[in-house]
C-alpha cells in the first residue's frame, strides 16, 4: 500500500498560540516541535478502531415525538487523502452543540438550554466514495466563556481516522454566511484565507429533497497541500 | 504566577466519546492478545503544573512480535489477530491516564515504542509523541528517538515502576516539556 505524505503548508494550519484564546500559552510547547522520517509505525495506522468503540449512527435529529429542537439539516460530506482519492472505510466521529448553542457537557454552562432530545455526537464510517451523511440540527452559535465578546460561530466538530497515524484529522466545519465567521479566534488563527474557506461548508440551494432538511456539502482532506486544517 | 481561566471553551468532548474499556488494549472482542501485558500510566500537565482533566490521549502501536495490523506492514499477515495496537484514555481530575497494553516488540529498525496523541481545549492542533520503554538496548538506535534532542530524550523514556508498569508523563509546555513530533 502506497502511502504519500507531503508536507504541510504551515500558512494553512492554525497558529498554536492565539491572543484572546487563554489557554493556548499554557498548553502548546515551547520547543521547537522535532523533524522526523516517517518510518513505517507513522506510515501505518488503526483502520479497526470500529471494534475499540461503538458505533453511533448519523440520524440525530431524532424522530416523532423525540424530535431536536432546531433547524433540520442534512450533512454530505466527503473525505479525500492528499491525492484526491476518497477514503473508504474511515471511521468519522462528529460532536456539536444543540440548536440554542449547548453542548451535552458537564463543563458547559447556562447559557442556553440543553434540548432532551439531542445527545449531539455520531460516530460513523465513509461508504466506498469517502462519503458520510448526517441528520441533525443547525448547531447555535454560543458565547465563549471569556466573556469578552468572542463567540464560537455554529460548527460541527470532526474527528478522523485516516489510513495512517500521520492522517489522524480532528477539524471542524463551519457554515457559510454566518457573520461571527469573521470574528472567530479559532478560525481566524488560520492565516491563509483559502485554508480558511476550505473549512466552510458549501450551501446546496433546496430541490424539494429532502422537504424538510436543508443540505450542506463539504470536503474534508486529510493530508497534503491542500489539506483541511485542523480545528482542535 | 496569573491562574488559568477555568472557563472551558471547547472542545467539548462528548461523555461517550471515551467509551468504557477503550484504554484496554488487552483484550479485543473478548479475546486476549499475545505477549506480557502492561499498564502504562502517568500525569498530565500544563506549563504551571496544573494537571489537566478530561484530556484525550490515543495511543498506536505494534503487537508483541513487533508487527503492526496494516497492510502496509510487510509482516501483516502474521500479526495478532487479537490484538488492535490502538486505544484511547481521558485523564481524571488529578491528569492521571492508565492504558493497559501489550509490551510492544521491536519493529523493524525501531526500539520498541508507543505512539501517543493528545487532544485537549487550548491546543489548537494535536500533539503527536512517542514513548519508549526504560533500558531497552534498542533505544540508542532508533532513528527517531536519535532526532531527539540529547538532552530532551530520556522525556520521552517510560520508567519502569514494577514488573509490569511502566510511567511516563507528558507535560505539554514549559520546563521538561514533552518532546513533540512535527507530523
Amino acid at each position: 500500500m502506497r502511502t504519500l505524505i507531503e508536507p504541510r503548508d504551515e500558512r494553512s494550519q492554525p497558529a498554536r498560540i492565539v491572543p484572546g484564546y487563554p489557554q493556548t500559552p499554557w498548553r502548546n510547547p515551547k520547543q521547537p516541535l522535532v523533524k522526523r522520517k516517517p518510518t513505517l509505525s507513522e506510515l501505518t495506522g488503526p483502520l479497526e478502531v470500529a471494534k475499540r468503540v461503538s458505533l453511533l449512527g448519523g440520524d440525530i435529529a431524532g424522530h416523532g415525538d423525540k424530535q431536536a429542537i432546531g433547524q433540520l439539516i442534512h450533512l454530505k460530506v466527503r473525505v479525500r487523502d492528499e491525492d484526491g482519492a476518497p477514503v473508504g472505510g474511515a471511521m468519522v466521529e462528529m460532536w456539536q452543540a444543540n440548536g440554542a448553542g449547548r453542548y451535552v457537557h458537564p463543563n458547559d454552562d447556562d447559557h442556553a438550554p440543553p434540548d432532551p432530545n439531542f445527545y449531539g455526537a455520531a460516530r460513523l464510517v465513509t461508504d466506498d466514495t469517502g462519503l458520510f451523511e448526517l441528520r441533525t440540527v443547525k448547531p447555535g452559535a454560543y458565547p465563549v466563556p471569556t466573556k469578552d465578546g468572542w463567540w464560537r460561530p455554529p460548527h460541527v466538530h470532526f474527528s478522523l481516522f485516516g489510513k495512517v497515524w500521520l492522517s489522524r484529522l480532528v477539524t471542524q466545519m463551519y457554515f457559510p454566511g454566518e457573520p461571527l465567521n469573521a470574528q472567530d479566534r479559532i478560525l481566524n488563527a488560520v492565516p491563509d484565507a483559502a485554508a480558511r474557506d476550505r473549512l466552510v461548508a458549501r450551501f446546496v440551494p433546496p430541490t424539494g429533497t429532502p422537504h424538510d432538511a436543508l443540505v450542506f456539502e463539504h470536503q474534508i482532506v486529510l493530508r497534503g497541500r491542500t489539506a483541511t486544517p485542523e480545528q482542535s | 504566577m496569573v491562574p488559568t481561566g477555568e472557563a472551558t471553551i471547547g472542545p467539548f468532548f462528548p461523555p461517550r466519546y471515551v467509551d468504557a474499556g477503550a484504554n484496554d488494549l488487552t483484550l479485543l472482542e473478548g479475546r486476549k492478545a499475545k505477549g506480557e501485558a502492561i499498564e502504562i500510566h502517568g500525569r498530565v500537565v500544563q506549563e504551571d503544573g496544573t494537571a489537566l482533566e478530561n484530556l484525550v490521549l490515543e495511543i498506536w502501536q505494534a503487537d508483541a512480535l513487533g508487527i503492526f495490523r496494516h497492510p502496509a506492514d510487510p509482516r501483516c499477515a502474521q500479526a495478532d489477530p487479537d490484538f488492535l495496537g490502538w486505544g484511547r484514555a481521558a485523564t481524571d481530575h488529578e491528569g492521571g491516564y492508565v492504558f493497559r497494553t501489550i509490551k510492544p516488540g521491536a519493529p523493524e529498525g525501531r526500539a520498541p515504542h508507543v505512539n501517543f496523541m493528545v487532544m485537549f481545549s487550548g491546543l489548537m492542533r494535536i500533539l503527536k509523541t512517542t514513548m519508549y520503554f526504560e533500558s531497552q538496548r534498542e533505544n540508542d538506535s532508533d532513528p527517531i528517538l536519535s532526532s531527539v534532542p540529547a538532552g530532551r530524550k530520556t522525556l520521552l523514556v517510560a520508567k519502569k515502576q514494577s514488573p509490569s508498569s511502566y510511567r511516563f508523563d507528558i507535560r505539554l509546555c514549559g520546563d521538561g516539556e514533552t518532546p513533540f513530533f512535527d507530523d
